[in-house]
C-alpha cells in the first residue's frame, strides 16, 4: 500500500482532531484539506516505517499554527460557529442535561489558550503517548506535561463554572 | 519500588489518567486517591473530560468523509481506532469515579456519588462490574462498525449476521424492532474476562440504547434483572450462565426494561426472569 492510500485511513481521525481543535465543520475541514494536501506535496519526505500519524498531526500542527499566526496578524479570529452545534451533526438525543455539557465542552476548549488545547485533546481525544505528543509539537517533553496539567486544571474550571447545579439534576 | 513513600508528582497523575502509568506506581496512586477526596474529585474529573471529548467528537469518524478530503479513490476504509484506556477507566470506576462531568464538581449536591467513593469494595460483584462498565461504554462509545446506508431496516436479520461477521463474533445481536429501535452499529471492547461485543440500537425518535454481552469466567446461575444507575444512565443487567448482559440507556426505565424483556426473550427463547 502506498502512504498515499494510507493517508487516506487517517483522514477520519485528522477530521476528529480537527473538529474538536477548531469546532466549524468547515473551517476544521479546510485545515485537514490543507495538511492533506501539504503532505501529499512532500510524500517523499516521509520515512518508510516511521509513523504516518506522528507525521500526519505534525503536518497539521505546522499548518494550524501558521493560519493561526497569519490570522491574529490580521486581528481576525476564527468564527466559533454556534449555530452548528444545533445541527444534528451534534445533536446529543439522550439527554437535556447532556447535551448541555456537550455544548459546554465546545465552549470551554475555545477557551484555552491553543497551546494547552491541541495538547489536551492530543493525549485525550487522539490518545497520544507524551513522547508522541511531543515529538508532533516539537517541544520538550516537559513543556507537554505542564500544558497538559494547566490545560486541564482550566477546562476543569471552565465546565465547572459554566452550568452551577445543571448536572445534578439526577433523579434517585 | 523500594521506597513505599516516593511522594506522587502531578506527571505521574496525568499518566495515571492517560493509562500508563507503571502497575505499581498506579496502586499507590489509588491508595493516595482514596485517602484524598479532594484529589480523587479531580483526578475522576480528568478521566470525565477524556470521556467526554470521546462522546462529543467521536462521531465525526462515522460521518462520511467529504468529496475535497478524498484526493485517493474513495475506499471503505474501516477506522482502528485503539482504546487502550478502557482497563483504566474500570480501575476508575472501582473507585467509584461516576461517568457524568461535574458529578464530583458540585459542593456536596450528590452526597451518594461521593460517598460510594470510599465504601464501595475494590472486588465488587463481577456483574456489577459488567454494569458499570456497561455505563461507561455507553457514554463512551460509538460503533466501530457502522450499518451500511444500503441496509435499509427491512434487512435486520442481513445486518445482524453481517455485523457479527464484522466484528469476528458469534454473539449475535437481537432484534428490537417491536419496540421501535433498529440495530445501528457495534464493537468489540477488550475486558479482563475476553471481549465484550458492544451493540448499539436507535429508537423512533434517536434514542441511544447499548447492549453488552460479556461471557462469564465463572459459569453461574440465571439471576433476576438488576438495575444499577450511573448519572443520567439506566442499566438493566442480568447474569445468564455463561454470559452476562447489560442494557444501557437514559431513556425511560419502563421501556428500558420491556426492552430487556425482548432481549432476554430472544436470546434463551424463554420467559423472562424474576
Amino acid at each position: 500500500m502506498d502512504v498515499r492510500d494510507e493517508l487516506m485511513e487517517h483522514v477520519p481521525r485528522l477530521r476528529r482532531y480537527a473538529r474538536a481543535l477548531i469546532n466549524n465543520r468547515d473551517l476544521a475541514d479546510d485545515l485537514v484539506q490543507d495538511t492533506l494536501e501539504r503532505a501529499l506535496g512532500r510524500t517523499g519526505m516521509f520515512e518508510p516505517g516511521t509513523d504516518l500519524r506522528a507525521w500526519l498531526f505534525t503536518i497539521m500542527h505546522n499548518v494550524f499554527a501558521n493560519q493561526a499566526r497569519k490570522a491574529s496578524s490580521r486581528a481576525v479570529h476564527v468564527a466559533v460557529d454556534d449555530e452548528s452545534v444545533h445541527e444534528s451533526e451534534f445533536a446529543v438525543p439522550a439527554q437535556q442535561v447532556r447535551s448541555l455539557e456537550m455544548r459546554d465542552l465546545d465552549y470551554a476548549l475555545q477557551r484555552l489558550p491553543l497551546e494547552q488545547r491541541e495538547v489536551v485533546l492530543l493525549v485525550g481525544l487522539e490518545e497520544m503517548s507524551y513522547a508522541d505528543v511531543a515529538l508532533a509539537l516539537n517541544v520538550p517533553i516537559g513543556t507537554v506535561m505542564s500544558r497538559l496539567s494547566r490545560g486541564r486544571e482550566r477546562l476543569r474550571a471552565l465546565m465547572a463554572g459554566s452550568q452551577p447545579g445543571a448536572k445534578l439534576q439526577v433523579v434517585r | 519500588m523500594s521506597d513505599q513513600h516516593m511522594p506522587i508528582t502531578e506527571e505521574e497523575l496525568h499518566a495515571y489518567v492517560d493509562g500508563t502509568l507503571s502497575d505499581e506506581r498506579r496502586a499507590e496512586v489509588e491508595r493516595a486517591l482514596e485517602q484524598n477526596p479532594e484529589l480523587a474529585a479531580r483526578i475522576s474529573d480528568y478521566f470525565s473530560l477524556n470521556s467526554l471529548f470521546h462522546e462529543r467528537y467521536d462521531r465525526v469518524l462515522n460521518e462520511p468523509v467529504p468529496k475535497r478530503l478524498q484526493p485517493a479513490a474513495p475506499r471503505r476504509s474501516r477506522v482502528a481506532a485503539n482504546w487502550p484506556q478502557f482497563a483504566g477507566l474500570a480501575a476508575a470506576l472501582v473507585l467509584g469515579i461516576g461517568i457524568g462531568f461535574g458529578t464530583h464538581m458540585g459542593q456536596d449536591a450528590m452526597p451518594t456519588m461521593a460517598g460510594s467513593a470510599n465504601t464501595r469494595p475494590v472486588s465488587a460483584d463481577s456483574s456489577e462490574m459488567l454494569a458499570h462498565q456497561a455505563a461507561v461504554a455507553h457514554v463512551v462509545y460509538m460503533p466501530a462498525v457502522d450499518r451500511p446506508t444500503d441496509m435499509s431496516v427491512d434487512h435486520e436479520q442481513d445486518f445482524v449476521q453481517w455485523l457479527a461477521n464484522r466484528l469476528g463474533t458469534n454473539v449475535h445481536p437481537p432484534m428490537l424492532a417491536r419496540q421501535g429501535f433498529a440495530l445501528s452499529g457495534g464493537r468489540l471492547l477488550p475486558g479482563p474476562d475476553g471481549q465484550t461485543a458492544q451493540f448499539m440500537y436507535r429508537g423512533p425518535n434517536g434514542e441511544r440504547v447499548t447492549l453488552c454481552i460479556s461471557r462469564r469466567q465463572v459459569n453461574s446461575n440465571t439471576t433476576a434483572f438488576k438495575l444499577y444507575q450511573d448519572g443520567p444512565v439506566n442499566v438493566f443487567y442480568w447474569v445468564d450462565g455463561d454470559f452476562g448482559y447489560a442494557v444501557s440507556g437514559g431513556i425511560d426505565r419502563k421501556l428500558l426494561l420491556q426492552l430487556s424483556h425482548d432481549v432476554y426473550s430472544q436470546l434463551t427463547g424463554a420467559a423472562p426472569p424474576g
